[in-house]
């Protein structure tokens, strides 16, 4: 009778642990969700080290749970960007091209390649644009742009409502053959190298293409989910995906990416580069540490 | 969801938009709806079937993206745009043989 009681307010325990720990995960990916889907990444800098350091899940789970809420960025986030037309599908499919066959190299030559220059070189070229994001830190909008004969051909230039400045934003595109080859790389240094392809993403459309930022970011919004599925269903296959860690980080995340986009189309573009910038100069050093380290 | 007022007149291109948006819709709703359910179930301590409501909650959600490059390529299909039409199938070749490369490795 005493056992049976004192187990039942163990189970009582224990369930009160787990909703806790359910919640606190929840809070998290929500925060992940809104970050992610106003700067255009998967969030994995946020879910990453909050699920491993705070949680104590095991590293292999916590990325695995990480790649499959890029996915739910994504589709949280783009069905707002898309109904304002931030989203410039065109560039997108283009630029998939690229990181979708990059990705597919990185996985073929992985093992053959130096991962610590790799590592060197793609934050060298993180830092370059961060450097170049920081010289641009207060405009608006970018002055006028010449499209290029490709960018022309392929019918790229495109137009959105912006909430903030009330007024539709009218844009070309240039540097398309430029943009395509560095999403290539960069779509195989993600393979290689474990990192999200948002945050090179991100640069090439605002520096190299001269888009509008707030459409940079919605177009890499938009591209990460088709990114990240083939590294998802791999984890899944490998069973890396456990639903309990894995449900709340995702569900988290998909309430905080409808919330974020809601958020991102009324702000200021040199609020969002602000809080861009950051994350850059960090990965960058980050993933220069980790190839000279070795 | 977000008044349309402000926005010119359909064209060609602006209807794959809203075609992918609803398609997107779809696919977090069902998402979410699982998932919800799913961790519900996990709370109450229904264990055995609360991870596969879960697991069927990501399957639609990691299902999302390859319907939405499936479906952008037969737009611009339907639309005559070959290239990017051309486009798309390139991405979905690569991803289906990203999977099948990724589950080789595995073994």
């Amino acid at each position: 009778m005493t056992a049976q009681r004192l187990l039942r307010g163990a189970y009582a325990k224990e369930n009160a642990i787990i909703l806790i720990t359910t919640l606190e995960i929840f809070a998290f990916a929500i925060t992940a969700g809104i970050v992610g889907s106003i700067l255009g990444l998967g969030g994995g800098i946020i879910i990453v080290p909050a699920l491993t350091l705070l949680f104590g899940v095991p590293m292999r789970t916590a990325v695995a749970a990480s790649t499959v809420s890029i996915i739910a960025t994504s589709t949280g986030a783009a069905v707002a960007f898309l109904h304002d037309r931030l989203t410039n599908t065109r560039v997108a499919m283009w630029l998939e091209m690229g990181t979708s066959v990059g990705a597919l190299t990185g996985a073929l030559i992985a093992g053959y390649l130096d991962q610590r220059v790799l590592f060197i070189l793609f934050g060298a070229l993180l830092a370059y644009s961060g450097y170049n994001m920081f010289k641009v830190r207060t405009v608006e909008l970018p002055a006028e742009v010449v499209p290029d004969r490709v960018s022309r051909r392929l019918n790229l230039a495109g137009s959105y409502y912006d909430r903030l400045l009330g007024k539709r934003v009218e844009y070309q595109v240039t540097g398309t053959i430029p943009a395509l080859i560095v999403m290539y790389f960069s779509g195989a240094a993600a393979g290689l190298l474990g990192i999200g392809a948002g945050i090179f993403k991100v640069p090439a459309m605002d520096q190299i293409m001269r888009m509008p930022f707030k459409a940079s970011t919605a177009t890499s919004n938009f591209m990460i989910g088709v990114t990240a599925v083939s590294g998802a269903v791999v984890y899944f296959a490998r069973g890396d995906v456990k639903p309990l860690v894995a449900g709340p980080v995702v569900l988290g995340v998909l309430v905080g990416a409808v919330l974020g986009a809601r958020l991102m189309v009324r702000l200021r573009t040199s609020t969002i580069r602000k809080l861009f910038i950051p994350l850059l100069v960090y990965t960058a050093i980050e993933m220069i540490y980790r190839g000279v380290k070795g | 969801m977000t008044p349309d007022t402000h926005h010119e007149a359909p064209t060609k291109h602006e209807a794959i938009e809203m075609v992918l948006a609803r398609l997107l819709r779809l696919g977090s709703i069902i998402a979410a709806f699982l998932l919800a359910v799913g961790i519900g179930a996990m709370l109450l301590g229904h264990t055995v079937v609360a991870p596969r409501i879960i697991t069927a909650g990501l399957l639609a959600l990691l299902a999302t993206p390859i319907m939405r490059v499936l479906v952008a390529g037969l737009i611009f299909a339907r639309d005559k745009d070959w290239r990017f039409a051309f486009f798309c199938l390139v991405v979905l070749c690569a991803l289906v043989a990203g999977i099948l490369l990724g589950h080789e490795h595995v073994g």
